[in-house]
């Protein structure tokens, strides 16, 4: 495997454990507090995070000039948003 | 619905998300039913509970298999663009369906994928000469001292078994690595840790898909869902951690089981 594929893994590693670190902190003292404000904040986090790893190897292999697998990665990303446009007209 | 108590969502939650990291699923596919039948909630909200908690195991278990080096990110990113698309139909089909044509679908989709499993779980995916070029999606394993070699196979069937995974995402509430991980593996040359590394991968994007859907209608019972997603975090952590121990026919041998004794559980409740 080339060092910059590692490189790429390892920083959507650390986007994935921000990601989730950071929601579940949220759920449990919103379990803790009672607050659904807290809650609801941790659940969209939680939902967001693929997101924002497919961002992140997207950016990735754009800088990389990796266009195929970019491409692939912008397809997914548009499914995505198009989901969270959806979901707002529903 | 009755008031169900904190502690016994927090750990079902911990239960299925270590068996789900265990074998490469987000665990939805014990969720669901641990929900309907043993809790009593109702199936929508149990969904909609069950894709949430599947991101998080999925997203969880992801950070321990990128770091042991199972992921093979470009077969993952591939699939994603079948899986995402059949995530936001399954997401939008759902409402349209009853309980009861939920459930059906539930039960047979989990049977007959646990014959498949059954039948082919004896095939072994790898090739030991690793001077083999294992191809733009292909990679490389380290099991142990041994290094193997894995070409993907079928592509079509796998961009399929996506799209379906996908749409069953959506609609039942799974990761769709119930069918991603037993396709890869029985019929596209995918080694069982592999495909549930990246089917894990995957499962996130899947989820998020449909997940957004179920937020924007008002499917997400907060309390509920959140103390699920609480106990998903560490059991799916504790799973991913312990897959490395098991045998791989072991797995396939549990996931085949456990496919075919929830899938006829389901489908008998609509009877």
């Amino acid at each position: 495997m080339s060092s910059r594929v590692r490189a790429l893994e390892r920083i959507v590693e650390v986007a994935l454990t921000a990601g989730v670190a950071a929601s579940g902190l949220l759920l449990v003292a919103g379990l803790l507090l009672g607050s659904t404000t807290l809650l609801w904040w941790g659940v969209l986090l939680l939902i967001v995070t693929p997101v924002v790893r497919v961002v992140v190897v997207t950016v990735g292999l754009v800088l990389d000039h990796d266009w195929l697998f970019a491409g692939v990665s912008f397809f997914v990303l548009g499914v995505l948003l198009s989901s969270v446009y959806v979901s707002g007209r529903l | 619905m009755i008031a169900i108590p904190t502690f016994i969502l927090i750990i079902s939650g911990a239960t299925t998300g270590l068996i789900g990291a265990l074998l490469g699923l987000g665990g939805g596919v014990f969720l669901v039913p641990l929900l309907t039948l043993a809790l009593g909630v109702p199936i929508r909200t149990a969904i909609a509970a069950s894709l949430i908690s599947v991101i998080a195991t999925a997203s969880a278990s992801s950070t321990i298999n990128l770091e042991r080096g199972l992921v093979n990110m470009r077969l993952g990113m591939t699939l994603e663009v079948a899986t995402s698309l059949g995530g936001l139909a399954g997401g939008l089909i759902a409402a349209a369906l009853t309980q009861r044509q939920l459930f059906l679908t539930f039960g047979a989709t989990l049977a007959l994928m646990g014959v498949v499993m059954a039948l082919r779980s004896g095939r072994r995916n790898v090739i030991a000469d690793v001077s083999v070029e294992p191809g733009r999606l292909g990679g490389r394993l380290q099991e142990g001292d041994k290094a193997y070699v894995y070409r993907i196979r079928r592509l079509p069937v796998a961009l399929t078994a996506s799209l379906v995974a996908g749409a069953i995402s959506g609609l039942l509430g799974l990761g769709g690595g119930i069918i991603k991980v037993p396709v890869l593996n029985a019929f596209c040359g995918i080694p069982i840790r592999v495909a549930g590394a990246t089917s894990a991968f995957m499962i996130g994007v899947t989820g998020a898909a449909s997940a957004f859907l179920y937020f924007g209608r008002g499917d997400v019972a907060m309390h509920l869902t959140a103390a699920v997603a609480v106990g998903a975090l560490p059991g799916s952590l504790l799973g991913a951690r312990l897959s490395q121990r098991v045998e791989a026919r072991s797995l396939k041998i549990i996931m085949a089981v456990v496919l075919l004794v929830v899938g006829l559980r389901m489908a008998l409740e609509t009877l």
